[in-house]
């Protein structure tokens, strides 16, 4: 251990030290360097933009270190910066529903629907087997398919368990947005479970 | 207290699960959902939807050398800066 005498350290200035300040930050930053690449691939869904953006969001908290007041909390922190990065690359091709799809989207039940065709008659849980079905590559491209703008606060969620509030202040927008956001990714979700389940055959193809 | 159509209570499911519901309309949700079996079970299941695709979020392999090519990011960051 160092003596108490030394007035110091890396972590208390690191602006007057930067080789203190960039080894500190890797020893805290870099432990979470598998969480946000996961995170990272959930959110843009290709691999090669995941590490572009991770490596964004390292050099970005690097720079914005020496601000970060609580370092018990940088994996949110670079949890941020990483949902900043991923917002900023959608707004320059952002994709929304159409507005008739919203309307269609926000009545969408696929609880009725299974319900209605019931397709697995000898079931004691229709609805928990009808989903077991499905494989996992099918939920996954239709998280994919949602638009950027309604898949980030879904995956922050189920990912981050973020509050509506925070998940509002990360993505600059009010909380009823964030509301009615996750509400129609979760419908859509439904919607293309359905599609799937149809494709593959799960139930009749010639409904909805 | 709202008294709340099906249709109404089906629009704040997802609140609720995401414990975002307070104050009136949590109140209006709680009184519908207790006078209503249907919504009960479809409640139940956006749970499970929910609980669904988190389990099936795909295993993502961390590529080996992406440590290093961070770290070879942050030193042409510093060179630059």
């Amino acid at each position: 251990m160092s003596g108490s005498d030394e007035p110091t350290t890396a972590q208390e200035e690191p602006a007057k030290q930067p080789d203190g300040l960039r080894s500190c930050f890797e020893q805290l930053a870099l432990p979470h360097l598998g969480y946000l690449y996961k995170l990272a691939v959930r959110l843009t869904g290709k691999t090669q933009d995941a590490e572009d953006v991770v490596q964004e969001t390292y050099i970005k908290a690097l720079d914005a270190f020496p601000t970060l007041r609580e370092p018990e909390r940088i994996r949110s922190w670079l949890s941020q910066i990483l949902s900043h990065l991923v917002i900023d690359r959608c707004r320059a091709r952002p994709r929304e529903f159409a507005v008739g799809d919203m309307a269609e989207l926000d009545r969408f039940s696929l609880y009725d629907l299974v319900w209605d065709e019931d397709p697995l008659p000898y079931s004691d849980n229709l609805h928990r087997d009808f989903l077991a079905q499905f494989p996992d590559d099918d939920v996954q491209r239709a998280l994919l398919a949602l638009p950027e703008v309604y898949r980030v606060p879904l995956v922050l969620l189920y990912v981050e368990d973020l509050s509506y509030r925070e998940l509002a202040e990360i993505l600059g927008c009010p909380v009823g947005t964030i509301m009615s956001r996750l509400h129609r990714a979760r419908k859509f979700m439904e919607r293309e479970l359905w599609s799937c389940a149809k494709r593959r055959g799960f139930v009749r193809s010639e409904d909805a | 207290m709202r008294v709340l159509s099906c249709e109404q209570a089906m629009k704040l499911f997802f609140a609720y699960l995401d414990r975002a519901l307070a104050g009136a309309p949590l109140e209006d949700l709680e009184a519908h959902m207790e006078t209503c079996l249907s919504c009960c079970d479809k409640l139940a299941f956006s749970r499970q939807l929910d609980a669904f695709i988190k389990t099936r979020f795909a295993e993502v392999a961390v590529p080996d050398e992406l440590e290093s090519r961070v770290r070879q990011a942050l030193d042409r960051a510093s060179m630059e800066s």
